[in-house]
């Protein structure tokens, strides 16, 4: 099928393409189906009452198709036991998805139940052979799985060159930041820690408490560069993104200056953020503080954890959400003037309800499927003690769920979308995709030390969605850093083909835009990382396939 | 009389304003205390604490220099020293933006001094990192970590202990502000209490003036109303007096003429013959007779003389038929008790009373019928004059025509020391009830 195949005509003639819904109700509702779907996960930080600095961060999760059938299954990383502490064999969870609802336990059978104290996941198929391979962060040595695409992972870590690098990794994402059709691989680091190295940390003068990160010196980020033969040169320093100041937690990948090349956004912990502009010849520059987001308004900085990029307010410029500890609010960074953000966070109501919660994970996604992009966010705090001497504070908080209302801005509608949803949790990672390929996108959130948690998104506003499923043949094969935008009515959305964002997860590839009632949309463009674009008129609500260079079909 | 009474509402007015000035004058003052608290905050304390925030900002990348530099000397890092050129310029960069943006905030004064001598170093601290960096360029590490350790570290160590002495400065400022605060505070709120004080005085000052004033208006209500009712009651005695010696002279002195002249007449209408003549003097003698009982009418109207010989008691049982036939009112006539002897003076009251409720009976109920009730007591008088008319407060303009004789009424009664009554029966119109002790009048 082409894309002239697909210039609709005939039955198409008088009907609403895409538009908006009204009302107050949020139009939809998350379901939990974590246990009829069969995920059966219990996350093992290995406390024991060390009270180590790791045990507080994880874990992430994912979105991925790891046997490419075109329906998402489910990652879910593990940390484990410390040496001398081990109770019992802790590994992560692959589950494959049955295309039924359900998912079944693939671990072993994948190869994938291997011991590690891991954090987060990056998912991408760094070979170009179809299958997406896995990035475990680790504390430690962080391990890369390749897919084999017969359902098993192989661990190349010592293979392709990255067996070494020892750190405290947390987010990580592919990229292919040279543009050279290969993805590249970055990785965060928090700070510089080892069970030697802790060091004794109190609340109350007595006992000993998780610390904070500034009892630690901080860590570089990596980048590395894939060479195409299945090995990865460092090219940290090379770069220019080597910093040892840096306490990374989160990472987010977008083209900051549309200059199509991919830029990268790094959330610090008690650091400033960082922002590295990608000067197109192998090095970035840190543009942070120009740009208005490495500290707080008041130039303090935050400890940032997760990020998410998107143009929320379909204004055609990305905006930035950053979760921060409690009593910093999130960071709700919208474009200015010139190439400056301004944080819209507190003058509005996304400051004053955030501002008690001390956010993870969170990510912007159309969850109502309006055409008007919505902002998840869980929460947790680190210290299961932090009652003693905070009573205002919980441990487990509720997530929040920003409805974007347009002008109106957002609502936290989070208590009004299912009983179980807005029950507090001790939330870390977060990740979205459409498992049951109904059109609208499902929620899975991970908690630290506890459970993870699986929602059915239930649209019952009637919406429709445009789903789109990319694969690059000069650019990755991923499609990673594609840009996407749909024109329709007057108005224009984009979703950028992204790994990373978030905090330690990854949501999945496909991108989905929502129509509201409409049946349809004008236009769709894709700008391919290689820098070829492409256009497709008159497209209808459903799923689709777009190879680059190759045209489009159904899914 | 405004001779001897002076009136209140001058000095209250003049109170009032000096009241209002007062409250003006300290509202004033407190909000000129509260604009230099608020300047005080914004300069100051607020000034200081963005000073700080930018100080600690400062003292932070000092101490990620001083890491990195650490780093470079152990070589913890797998990575050349050059590899930290891009970290330098980032910190060298937020550093500036930090020390520009201090500059601004930074109060002036001593501190002026010690910025130049934080930004010289700088300067010096940024020359010694090129020179470190050319080092290593040229493939000198270790005279490169050889000159981290011995010039660059020093002079961080130094940098960072003068941005500990500014924020230290800015702290005691801080606290010196903070002492200023609580003193404007404590000002504003003795002089609150002093404000409520002269209120509180000055409340109590106007209240006792007020009393003062009322009760003084009081009494000087209370002799008029008595002098008021002691002239009424002279007015109404000396009326009486005067009606009755105009009856008696009429009675005894004109009816005395006029029962002589007719005498005369009916003797020389016997002596004389001629029929013309005595026709002409029985006609005299039966005008003669005309104008004797004409006198002798007016002469009861004006004073009944049946009330100085028979008492109250027959009185009325004499005016109730005369009323009856005068109106043609028909009269329900009630009598209980024995009359005791009622002194003349209240005698006459009552018997007026009792003309002016029947008068008023006749004039304004607008009735063919009404009840008359005596009751007598050993000590006292009742009575009641009682119609089903229109009543009072019906017809305005009669009340306003009989409220003179209803006022007469109520003198009068307070000259016996009783008590009047008018009320509204439950089958409507006027009931009068009188009550009059006997034996205590003036």
């Amino acid at each position: 099928m082409t894309r002239r195949d697909l210039l609709l005509a005939g039955p198409w003639a008088g009907l609403g393409w895409a538009g908006v819904t009204g009302g107050e109700s949020p139009g939809f509702r998350l379901t939990d189906v974590t246990a009829q779907a069969g995920i059966h996960f219990e996350h093992d930080n290995g406390a024991y009452g060390a009270k180590y600095l790791p045990e507080t961060l994880g874990p992430g999760c994912a979105f991925l198709d790891y046997d490419n059938d075109g329906w998402q299954d489910i990652l879910l990383v593990n940390g484990d036991g410390w040496p001398g502490h081990r109770t019992g064999r802790s590994t992560l969870k692959l589950y494959r998805n049955n295309r039924d609802g359900t998912f079944t336990d693939v671990t072993r059978r994948a190869g994938l139940d291997v011991e590690m104290y891991g954090l987060g996941v990056a998912a991408g198929d760094f070979n170009n052979d179809g299958f997406p391979d896995l990035f475990i962060t680790c504390v430690g040595q962080s391990r890369l799985f390749q897919n084999t695409g017969k359902g098993t992972f192989t661990d190349i870590t010592k293979h392709s060159g990255l067996m070494g690098h020892e750190g405290f990794s947390t987010s990580a994402l592919w990229f292919d930041y040279n543009r050279d059709g290969l993805l590249d691989l970055f990785v965060c680091n928090y700070v510089k820690w080892s069970p030697a190295e802790d060091v004794f940390c109190t609340l109350d003068g007595k006992h000993k408490s998780y610390c904070t990160p500034e009892a630690f010196r901080g860590s570089t980020c990596w980048l590395f560069r894939n060479k195409g033969d299945g090995t990865f040169e460092d090219v940290t320093a090379a770069s220019g993104i080597f910093d040892t100041s840096s306490k990374s937690l989160g990472v987010a990948m977008f083209d900051y200056d549309n200059d199509g090349w991919p830029d990268l956004f790094v959330a610090n912990d008690t650091q400033a953020n960082k922002l590295y502009r990608n000067l197109r010849n192998g090095r970035f520059e840190d543009v942070a503080l120009e740009a208005g987001v490495a500290f707080s308004e008041d130039g303090k900085a935050r400890a940032g954890m997760g990020v998410d990029v998107a143009d929320y307010d379909n204004s055609g410029l990305a905006g930035l959400v950053v979760t921060n500890f409690d009593n910093e609010m999130l960071g709700l960074y919208r474009r200015g003037r010139g190439a400056s953000f301004v944080d819209q966070a507190p003058g509005s109501n996304v400051g004053r309800v955030s501002r008690r919660s001390l956010g993870f994970g969170c990510f912007f996604f159309d969850a109502d499927l309006d055409g008007r992009l919505d902002l998840l966010v869980v929460n947790g705090h680190i210290d299961d003690t932090v009652r003693n001497v905070n009573r205002e504070t919980r441990y487990d908080q509720p997530p929040h769920l920003f409805w974007n209302r347009g002008a109106a801005g957002f609502r936290d509608v989070a208590a009004e979308v299912g009983a179980g949803f807005a029950s507090p949790k001790v939330g870390r990672g977060a990740a979205f995709g459409d498992y049951d390929n109904d059109g609208d996108l499902d929620v899975l959130i991970t908690t630290n030390h506890g459970p993870a948690y699986l929602y059915r998104n239930d649209n019952t506003a009637g919406n429709r969605s445009l789903r789109l499923r990319l694969r690059g043949t000069q650019s990755n094969r991923d499609a990673i850093g594609a840009v996407v935008k749909v024109y329709s009515g007057g108005t224009a959305s984009s979703r950028t083909v992204k790994s990373g964002s978030s905090y330690l997860s990854q949501s999945e590839l496909p991108v989905t835009f929502g129509l509201g009632r409409g049946q349809g949309v004008e236009r769709v463009t894709v700008a391919w990382p290689s820098g070829r674009g492409e256009e497709y008129k008159r497209l209808a609500a459903g799923r689709y396939e777009i190879v680059e260079g190759k045209g489009i079909q159904k899914a | 009389m405004k001779g001897r009474f002076r009136s209140p509402t001058p000095p209250l007015i003049a109170g009032l304003a000096v009241t209002l000035a007062a409250m003006a004058g300290f509202s004033w003052y407190t909000l000129g205390q509260i604009a230099g608290l608020r300047k005080l905050q914004t300069t100051t304390i607020d000034r200081n604490r963005r000073d700080s925030l930018q100080l600690l900002r400062i003292e932070n990348d000092l101490n990620a220099l001083a890491l990195a530099m650490r780093d470079m000397v152990n070589g913890d890092e797998p990575y050349p020293l050059q590899a930290w050129r891009g970290q330098f310029e980032r910190q060298k960069r937020d550093l500036d933006d930090a020390l520009a943006l201090e500059r601004k905030l930074a109060p002036e004064g001593p501190n002026a001094d010690r910025q130049q001598y934080f930004a010289q170093s700088l300067n010096q601290f940024w020359v010694s990192v090129e020179q470190v960096f050319a080092l290593a360029a040229a493939g000198e590490g270790e005279r490169a970590r050889g000159l981290i350790r011995t010039s660059l570290e020093p002079q961080e160590a130094a940098i960072t202990a003068t941005a500990a002495r500014l924020l230290v400065q800015n702290n005691e400022a801080e606290e010196r502000a903070a002492a200023r605060v609580q003193d404007i505070y404590a000002r504003v709120e003795r002089d609150i209490y002093l404000f409520l004080a002269a209120v509180l005085v000055a409340v109590f000052l106007t209240s006792l003036y007020l009393i003062s004033s009322n009760r003084t208006l009081f009494a000087r209500l209370e002799a008029l109303s008595s002098q008021r009712s002691a002239l009424s009651r002279k007015l109404i005695t000396m009326q009486e007096e005067v009606l009755r010696s105009i009856s008696r002279e009429l009675h005894d002195e004109f009816g005395q003429i006029l029962t002589a002249m007719g005498a005369m007449l009916a003797r020389a209408e016997r002596k004389e013959a001629a029929a013309p003549f005595r026709e002409d003097l029985h006609e005299i003698r039966l005008v003669a007779q005309g104008a004797l009982e004409k006198v002798r009418g007016l002469s009861l109207a004006l004073h009944p003389s049946i009330l100085d010989e028979g008492g109250l008691e027959q009185a009325i049982d004499w005016y109730v038929p005369i009323f009856e036939k005068q109106t043609g009112i028909r009269v329900r006539y009630e009598k209980s008790g024995t009359s005791p002897e009622i002194p003349e003076n209240v005698a006459i009251h009552v018997y007026r009373m009792l003309q002016e409720a029947l008068n008023n009976v006749a004039k304004h109920s607008g009735v063919a019928a009404a009840e008359v009730r005596v009751q007598f007591r050993p000590e006292s008088l009742r009575l009641e004059v009682e119609d089903h008319g229109l009543g009072m407060g019906q017809k305005k303009a009669a009340d306003a025509r009989r409220g003179i004789g209803l006022v007469a009424m109520r003198e009068r009664a307070e000259l016996l020391r009783g008590t009047l009554v008018f009320e509204r029966p439950a089958e409507g119109g006027t009931r009068v009830r009188l009550s009059v002790p006997i034996g205590e009048t003036e």
